[in-house]
């Protein structure tokens, strides 16, 4: 349950937030980064819908790899 | 296997070790990707990695279980739940619903959710009707559960909270006769919200070698070679190894959250009994949303086995890191993911699920503790 999806933001408006990962886009809380706002084009894990921490495009591609392997396939949704 | 884990496992590999080392884990993730990677496997055998408290779903009180359901059965709230705790089994008698999946096909209003704001939207879309939001978590999951809160919620809307901090039960086993391991690996997303000092006093207090793991072979094995390196030069520290993500201090807005809405306190754990400082209490300016405090109480002391794990079903001592999945008797016979005992084997977070998902079938050489 702690499985954290690495998403990248395409929309802000206000703590919500549009986020895609893999061609799924999904509506993200930001409430939780109002100390480190994103913005567009950013990355960030998602947790139950919440965004908790930016992370770079770089560390985003690697665990997508990972949670290729260890989900097979499965949707972010059910992170 | 990536070049990050293969360097990692060669340095690992020309460790000069001790004759036995157990790490221990204390997060489902990193059981599920050591299990699916089969880190296990290849890592010199005298190095044991032991599943330990590291499923939230599977410690959460069967009397809160139970009180989740009697709301709905006999209450009509629409009861909401992360969709694994719905088939973890409760002690009644034959006749009665024994989890909430099949207090929902008795025709209760419960409904799986992903998401609190799933929560949200469904007591917006009911305003008639009292909806409650059963949850069961560790830091990472009950700091959204704060932000939920925090943000402001429909009047109709109550929290159960079955919140749990991982710590205090990494705290009481180093406490008890027998801790049953030789070095820690902290959990990645718990740090990442909570700042990984949280860990500190496990090498400060205890000596106990620690590192912060991410979910990637690489990551742990860079965590599993930091703390044998630790141990072999008795140089006990708080490593940190997955520092893409995990920062000081962790996530400073969640732990605000956190500490706003919740109060932290003495909680029950399933099968283990009371830790202190270990559960996640609505704080008294939220007591409106406090379905333990404005619903009817359903919990019956009198109950067979209350609070206990289903009959013959060795959860609590998998979930303590005592014995392997493999070490209980029911495993893959009785009890397999189709035809679940014990909550170890509902959840994705159980290591009985992981082990079984992950095709272990035989008794693996060497038991826990
Ligand atoms: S195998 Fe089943 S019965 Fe045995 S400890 Fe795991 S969940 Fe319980």
């Amino acid at each position: 349950m702690c499985l954290a999806i690495p998403m990248q933001v395409v929309e802000i408006d206000g703590f919500n937030a549009r986020c895609a990962a893999k061609g799924i886009e999904r509506e993200v809380s930001l409430f939780m980064l109002q100390d480190e706002p994103p913005t567009v084009g950013d990355h960030v894990l998602v947790h139950v819908g919440y965004a908790i921490q930016v992370i770079t495009e770089q560390h985003a591609r690697s665990s997508w790899e990972l949670l290729d392997e260890v989900l097979g396939g499965e949707r972010p949704a059910d992170a | 296997m990536s070049d990050d884990a293969r360097t990692w496992l060669a340095r690992l590999q020309a460790l000069d070790l001790p004759r036995r080392v157990r790490i221990l884990n204390v997060c489902g993730g990193h059981e599920r990707s050591i299990t699916q990677a089969g880190l296990r496997g290849i890592l010199p055998a005298n190095v044991e990695l032991i599943p330990g408290p590291g499923c939230p779903v599977c410690v959460c009180p069967e009397e809160a279980i139970y009180q989740a359901m009697q709301l709905a059965l006999r209450d009509g709230v629409i009861l909401l739940a992360f969709g694994d705790m719905l088939r973890v089994p409760v002690n009644v008698p034959k006749d009665e619903p024994r989890s909430l999946e099949q207090a929902r096909a008795a025709g209760a209003d419960i409904r799986p959710i992903a998401s609190p704001l799933e929560a949200v939207q469904v007591a917006r879309d009911h305003p008639d009707r009292q909806v409650v939001f059963f949850a069961a978590g560790f830091e990472t999951t009950f700091a959204p559960v704060a932000a939920m809160v925090a943000a402001g919620l429909p009047d109709n809307l109550l929290l159960l909270s079955a919140g749990r901090l991982t710590w205090p039960a990494v705290a009481m086993l180093l406490d008890g006769q027998a801790p049953g391991f030789d070095a820690l690996v902290a959990p990645g997303h718990v740090a990442t919200v909570m700042g990984p000092e949280e860990w500190a006093f496990v090498p400060g207090q205890y000596r106990i070698p620690t590192a912060v793991a991410g979910f990637s072979a690489g990551s742990l094995l860079a965590a599993f070679y930091s703390v044998l390196r630790q141990l072999i030069e008795d140089r006990p520290f708080l490593d940190n190894c997955y520092p893409e993500v995990v920062r000081e201090g962790g996530n400073a807005t969640a732990r605000r959250l956190l500490e706003e809405v919740f109060a932290v306190g003495e909680a029950n754990w399933r099968g283990i009994g009371p830790i202190p400082a270990s559960g996640f209490i609505l704080r008294e300016r939220y007591a409106a949303h406090d379905a333990s405090r404005r619903l009817p109480d359903h919990t019956d002391a009198t109950r067979r086995r209350v609070g206990e794990m289903p009959p013959g079903c060795d959860c609590a001592r998998v979930v303590l890191g005592q014995i392997y999945p493999t070490g209980c008797r029911l495993y893959g016979r009785a009890c397999t993911p189709r035809n679940p005992v014990g909550p170890c084997m509902v959840s994705d977070e159980g290591a009985c699920r992981i082990w079984w998902a992950g095709g272990i079938r035989e008794p693996e050489p060497g038991t826990a503790a």
